[in-house]
């Protein structure tokens, strides 16, 4: 036993010291775990990890002092500008910056509202939060900058217009005027001085995102406060490094050793994890506990908006009751399950590991540049504007979109779809992978939020989609399906991808300068509510049911009466001509990525009438004051659907087609189909009153049996075309019927339909190719071309003969040969089947397959809009054409004659000499 | 004429055949041994009522051995070799003892009840044999064979002391009711192994007589019984338990890949696990699902009169920690002990003393990451010569009855033939199970971010990765395939 202790203690050190010589990992002392270590833990609780690379260092205060002799706040720009460069990244961060640099006058950002000063969190008006930051010189004050600090705090992470004016001046050591120097006093409902000096300011915060655990909520307490300079040292309460006192803060002397820097178990310095970014941003979940969430909460915007979930957990194990949960056994986030993190996709734009040149910016001959940051480089300059997609909404930093890696840039998807995805490279192209790879969210998400009416507690009225309830847990959650629209990516390429629309609809006004902004919340409040309760006017004019109570559901702006009452509240603060305005903001979903097996991989959900590619998606259950709601603008995301009240509830209907988009089985042009219907039908009505005579005037003129002799007409090969041509013509119009109408044929599988289409199509062009080289070759090729002289007369006499002839005599103008089969109305016909239809059909149906090889010379034909119908409508004539074909095989000697002909190669022809041409 | 219509004909057959083939190209998939795992489980045999075979009347379980033996002639023979009859495996090698040695419970100890030596009374109503009561036993007697311990219905039939049949049992009605042994009666001893339900094994108790597919998908699922993977030939039934085993022949185990061969997993990245992480890591996520099993046990509280409950305390026993729905210990394993504690090693009592040490390391390429219970006991040991001493307990003067150690290690220590100072203390020992039942649907298994990433199950360093490998890369087996294999113990993960 003890030989093989030693022998294993011997084994493990030397692993350890060569694990340690690799990984410099100074602080890991993982190296003496053994069974024995195991066993003797085995109740003991992991043992907290402390930094493993990241120095000691002394925490410093604004003036550069220690702060153990100082007791002063803490300074991040100070203590963590000892090695890095915090000039550099807080100029270099968009999480800091949140809009301040692109600030503009009222009605000039990108949004192209009258209200909105920038297109980022600081600047843009956003109605699911509401608080509004006014602009310098506007009438009325709502959010100051202090205001804004305090109300939106939590998703700040500080830097930015926490630390300087809209005017780029230190908040701090400037003369300040207007929304930066005071805040709206809540009681009073005006404006009162702020005091930079005795508030603070807040640096960016490192903390917030780079240590394990950061204090965020004891951060936001101080904000809401407004001591904003205590903020960043707050996040480090609860650590055991400071305590808050009275007196201000204490630092604990025992968290740092004697050169008064921080003792290496206290430095808990790491890379942002998913947590970190959860605090401002969305649900993320790891571990064993089943995740639970708050149903549409703006706490966790990202989920509250998208329904977006990150967590590697099964939603089967999660602790929402969601329908049909037993079969949900993947992860919320398949990239989240893969240990992916946030991160890996959303990484720093310098940071060499992940650094990729623009594609603008790549010379064509250069695949890779290795001159790179070194990694020390790096870490003094870190740029901490992080890689980021082209989602729609909060346009902050918009120089840095489409600066992460996309998909396609990790997973090669040929090999994974072209087994099995006909037109591969055009699902690509226009189609985003999260169309089919995001087909539900399983986490509830707004759907809309009713800010001309507040409930009593001042919130608006706000609907969630995907939950028949409030709670995720006793309700049921239901989840939804994301409306797809076509978005522009910054290459200018545009494919169809999943969002979320919110709804919003709030009052507006125009103040004393003219300006329209969103009515204040304390407006809002003054004109509902009085000392906490709903004015009566209000309750008069909302009061559905006469109880002299206002429940939720009449809390709503329905008619004229209840417009009319917040009207005249409004109008009485002084606002000027109060009114309700609607928008619809289209919200990106690129996460809870789900894998092929549960991917969307079923032609048909697509390629059918119910499409869900036109799918509508419920906007509100009602129209505020009948006010359609506008789309943002300003976003990549085109809104060329159709808004429309179905059943009582705004629906967003997608219409592809005025994106230029057309899907086999969903779209048609009903015109061409109504018009090769008739063409067809006419022909068949044609035929039956035809045949209907001939067999009338047979009966009453029984036709004399003519002396016939057997006449070798068709050669082998001629028959062999002629069936091979018959066969596929009617399968590819079969198949392209299952195509065109994919839920009037469901038995077909629209994928195999497709590919044995193509298949035919190949098998029709080689014949025809064939045939037309065996016409010419053999001189066959005569038969078919009418000859000039006298050819309309014989057309008139076959014409005639057809209709009228057949009827009596029964004699055909023109006797058929081996040299002459075809009379000048076949040949008429075949020229034009042979030379207009069936090459045009094959044209069309080429370019409609080359769509994804060429897709400029189809654009160059109007694309697919143009060419599919054009195939259709000559289906329909092909179609037609085959009717009357077999139809007049029978006006021959015999009704049989003719097709017994074509496929023995001999037919009777009658004894007769004066019409013989030859 | 006709006939070059007929090759006209198959000429266009042919070409629309070539057509419809590029349709659906790329089907197939290869294998290598019969990927359907139905083709390797046996047949059950038909049962055959023997309530009209079988007369009597009769007085003793070996009255109705031999009554068996009349038809099943073999039966008894082929029994006597087996370790169900044995309780010892053959003599076997190991490298810290000179004499070939051999295991099982009939001359080592264990972690548990310790001993059967001297508690036969007890230990052997799970024996397959009447009247085992001490060393006389007459291991070549046919009729001392137990049929009805394995054949009866576990609902009719009951061993009592030293292996006879319990008091009360009708007989004629047991032996009429034997039949292929179902779950109920392989799970009477080895759901109950170590004293009771879950005791010893995390992965086999009570729960499993109606499992629900959640479970254990093959016998809740698919209702499988014990004898569907632990198949048998003449009474031998396959699968070793590696406490009682020093190397085990992987012929005579159990393995998921009996059944489970092939391509395996539609996923490549999970098939490419498959070299270094046995099936039971990811099918096996957790142990004790249903009813807790005991993972610690302290001998040296037993004797006094403290509040009994069954999880937590009893005067025979000392004080058990009971644990449910538990993560196994995960170690390097490659299906062999490094070590088994052999009566009369020496003990270094300042350590966790390792009755079983699975063996295997990151170097080892037979090994994989393989899921164990791991119990730890704290039982009595000579601080003299620093052995372990087993107690005599359920024997004459035991324990159980005396409740005084000093006399019940003395007879404990006369039974085991070993040189007792008579000064005694206690010592912590742990023993090492493989968890390879309660096997999970596909949908329960583990994902990747069960092991990898910031909350991993595992600890890679400890099991001599330089990192989780997913960002660090796989052990390279191409060197250590020129390696030997090694004996070298495992490393357990957190």
């Amino acid at each position: 036993m003890n030989q093989f202790t030693k022998s294993r203690l011997a084994n493990m050190s030397i692993r350890a010291r060569l694990l340690l010589s690799i990984t410099l990992l100074a602080f890991v002392s993982m190296g003496v775990w053994s069974v024995e270590s195991a066993i003797a833990a085995r109740s003991a609780a992991p043992v907290e990890q402390t930094s493993p690379v990241h120095p000691t260092f002394a925490l410093l205060d604004s003036d550069g002092e220690n702060v153990l002799t100082s007791n002063a706040a803490l300074s991040l720009d100070k203590t963590c500008g000892t090695c890095h460069d915090t000039a550099f990244i807080a100029s270099h961060a968009f999480h800091a910056d949140l809009g301040l640099s692109g600030i503009t006058e009222a009605g000039q950002a990108a949004t192209g509202t009258p209200w909105d000063t920038s297109t980022g969190l600081f600047g843009q008006f956003d109605p699911l939060t509401y608080r509004y930051l006014t602009p310098a010189g506007d009438e009325r004050l709502d959010l100051s900058t202090a205001g804004w600090l305090e109300a939106v705090g939590s998703r700040i992470v500080g830097g930015g217009p926490a630390m300087t004016s809209r005017e780029g001046q230190p908040l701090l050591s400037s003369t300040l005027s207007g929304p930066e120097a005071s805040i709206l006093d809540p009681v009073t409902g005006q404006s009162s001085p702020w005091d930079w000096s005795q508030s603070g300011v807040m640096e960016m915060n490192c903390l917030l995102c780079h240590t394990v655990e950061p204090n965020n909520a004891a951060r936001i307490e101080r904000l809401q406060a407004g001591q904003f300079g205590d903020a960043v040292t707050a996040t480090l309460l609860g650590t055991g490094i400071v305590d808050s006192t009275d007196q201000g803060w204490a630092w604990n002397a025992d968290a740092f050793d004697a050169t008064g820097e921080l003792k290496p178990e206290f430095v808990r310095i790491q890379d942002p994890t998913n947590e970190n970014c959860a605090q401002c941003h969305g649900v993320v979940h790891d571990g064993a506990t089943p995740l639970t969430l708050e149903a549409c909460d703006l706490d966790n915007p990202q989920t509250a908006t998208t329904g977006q979930v990150i967590s590697g957990q099964k939603i089967s194990e999660s602790g929402l009751n969601l329908a049909d949960k037993g079969k949900l056994t993947y992860a919320w986030d398949i990239h989240a399950e893969r240990g992916l993190k946030c991160t890996d996709c959303h990484y720093s734009l310098n940071n060499p590991i992940h650094y990729q040149e623009r594609q603008d910016d790549k010379l064509p001959n250069l695949l890779y540049d290795p001159r790179r940051l070194e990694i020390g480089e790096y870490i003094e300059r870190p740029d901490h504007t992080l890689a980021r997609g082209q989602s729609a909404q909060f346009d902050v930093a918009p120089e840095s979109k489409a600066t992460m890696r996309r998909c396609e840039s990790c997973h090669d998807a040929v090999p994974t779809h072209q087994d099995w995805l006909p037109y591969t490279e055009r699902h690509m192209q226009e189609v985003a992978c999260e169309t089919c790879h995001v087909p539900e969210l399983h986490a509830p998400a707004i759907q809309s939020s009713d800010w001309t009416v507040i409930k009593q507690d001042g919130s608006p009225v706000t609907v969630c989609r995907g939950i028949d309830g409030d709670s995720t847990v006793t309700d049921l959650v239901t989840g939804f399906k994301p409306v797809l629209m076509q978005r522009t990516n910054v290459d200018g390429q545009s494919m169809l991808a999943p969002y979320n629309l919110i709804t919003s609809w709030f009052w507006i006004y125009d103040d004393a300068n003219g300006n329209t902004r969103p009515v204040r919340q304390i407006d809002l409040e003054t004109a509902y509510l009085q000392n906490g309760a709903y004015r009566p006017e209000i309750i008069a004019a909302f009061d559905s049911n006469g109880d002299g109570v206002l429940a939720e559901d009449e809390l709503t702006i329905d008619g004229d009466a209840s417009k009319q009452a917040v009207t005249e509240q409004l109008a009485a603060l002084g606002l000027g001509n109060p009114r309700i305005y609607g928008q619809v903001q289209p919200y990106s979903i690129n996460h809870d990525v789900v894998r092929g097996k549960e991917a969307i991989s079923d032609c048909q959900t697509c390629h059918t009438d119910k499409s869900s590619l036109v799918a509508p998606i419920v906007l509100a259950g009602s129209v505020p004051g009948g006010v359609l709601p506008q789309f943002v603008a300003d976003v990549n995301v085109a809104a060329t659907g159709v808004l429309d009240m179905n059943a009582g509830k705004l629906t967003y209907q997608p219409d592809p087609q005025a994106d230029d988009i057309y899907i086999f089985g969903n779209n048609r042009v009903t015109l061409i189909d109504w018009l090769g219907a008739l063409v067809f039908l006419t022909t068949l009505l044609i035929i039956a009153v035809h045949a209907t005579m001939r067999v009338l005037a047979a009966r009453r003129n029984p036709k004399e049996p003519v002396a016939t002799q057997p006449v070798y007409m068709y050669d082998k090969y001629e028959r062999f075309w002629h069936w091979l041509q018959t066969i596929t013509i009617i399968l590819l119009l079969l198949t392209g019927m299952v195509i065109h109408r994919p839920a009037m044929f469901g038995m077909f599988s629209f994928r195999h339909m497709v590919t044995l289409h193509n298949a035919l199509a190949v098998v029709l062009i080689a014949n025809a190719a064939l045939a037309l080289f065996w016409h010419l070759t053999s001189g066959q090729i005569h038969q078919f071309l009418p000859r000039p002289r006298g050819f309309f007369d014989q057309a008139i006499v076959q014409a005639k003969f057809y209709l009228s002839g057949i009827f009596n005599d029964g004699q055909h103008p023109f006797s058929k040969t081996y040299r002459q089969k075809l009379n000048p109305l076949q040949q008429i016909s075949y020229f034009g089947l042979l030379n207009v239809l069936l090459p045009f059909q094959i044209i069309t149906g080429a370019l409609m397959w080359g769509v994804q090889q060429w897709p400029g010379i189809a654009a160059m034909m109007g694309g697919l809009p143009y060419l599919a119908p054009f195939h259709t409508l000559i289906a329909w004539l092909l179609a037609t054409f085959v009717v009357a074909h077999v139809y007049l095989t029978t006006t021959g000697e015999s009704v049989e004659g003719d097709i017994r002909a074509m496929i023995t190669g001999w037919e009777n022809v009658p004894v007769h000499e004066e019409h013989t041409t030859q | 004429m006709q006939r070059k219509h007929v090759s006209l004909l198959s000429l266009f057959a042919l070409i629309l055949v070539l057509a419809a083939c590029t349709a659906s190209a790329n089907t197939g998939t290869v294998t290598n041994g019969d990927p359907d795992p139905w083709s390797h489980v046996p047949a059950q045999p038909i049962h055959t009522d023997h309530s009209h075979i079988i007369q009597g009347p009769f007085n003793s379980g070996q009255e109705v051995t031999a009554a068996c033996l009349e038809c099943h002639a073999d039966s008894a023979n082929q029994v006597m070799h087996t370790t169900h009859w044995t309780w010892e495996g053959d003599p076997v090698t190991v490298p810290w003892r000179d004499e070939p040695v051999t295991i099982g419970k009939k001359d080592q100890i264990n972690n548990f009840c310790i001993s059967s030596q001297g508690n036969e009374k007890q230990c052997m109503t799970c024996h397959v044999g009447y009247g085992w009561s001490d060393e006389n036993f007459d291991f070549a007697e046919q009729t001392n064979v137990d049929c009805l311990a394995c054949h009866a219905d576990a609902a009719v039939y009951n061993k009592g002391n030293y292996g006879l049949p319990a008091e009360g049992i009708d007989l004629l009605a047991a032996a009429q009711s034997v039949r292929a042994p179902t779950r109920e009666e392989c799970g009477k001893c080895h759901f109950d192994g170590g004293g009771g339900n879950g005791v010893k094994h995390g992965d086999l108790d009570e729960s499993l007589y109606f499992p629900s597919e959640n479970l254990d998908v093959h016998m809740g699922r698919l209702n499988f019984l014990c004898t569907d993977c632990h198949q048998t030939d003449d009474h031998v039934i396959k699968g070793k338990l590696l406490a009682d085993n020093y190397t085990i022949d992987p012929v005579a185990q159990v393995a998921c890949e009996n059944c489970h061969q092939g391509t395996v997993h539609e996923d490549e990245r999970i098939n490419q696990h498959t070299d270094s992480v046995a099936c039971q890591t990811c099918h096996v996520p957790a142990m004790a699902l249903k009813n807790p099993t005991k993972t610690y046990w302290d001998w040296s509280t037993a004797g006094q009169d403290l509040p009994e409950d069954h999880y937590t305390y009893l005067k025979i026993k000392g004080s058990f920690e009971y644990e449910k729905d538990i993560l196994p210990t995960y170690m390097w394993f490659n299906g062999n002990n490094a070590y088994r504690y052999l009566l009369g090693d020496t003990i270094d009592p300042s350590q966790t003393t390792e009755m079983v040490t699975p063996a295997g390391s990151i170097d080892d390429p037979t090994a994989k990451i393989f899921p164990f219970k791991i119990h730890v006991a704290n039982q009595p040991y000579d601080t003299v010569n620093n052995i372990l001493v087993p107690p005599r307990t359920a024997g004459e003067g035991g324990f159980w009855t005396t409740f005084d150690w000093p006399s019940a290690l003395v007879l404990g220590a006369q039974d085991a033939g070993l040189d007792y100072s008579g000064q005694f203390g206690f010592t912590e020992t742990s023993m090492a199970y493989p968890t390879t039942h309660m096997v999970q649907p596909k949908e329960n298994a583990l994902q990747c971010n069960d092991c990898h990433g910031e909350n991993s199950r595992l600890d890679w360093q400890a099991l001599g990765y330089p990192g989780d490998p997913m960002e660090w890369g796989g052990r390279d087996l191409s060197s250590a395939a020129t390696t030997q294999r090694t004996d070298s113990p495992g490393i357990a993960a957190k």
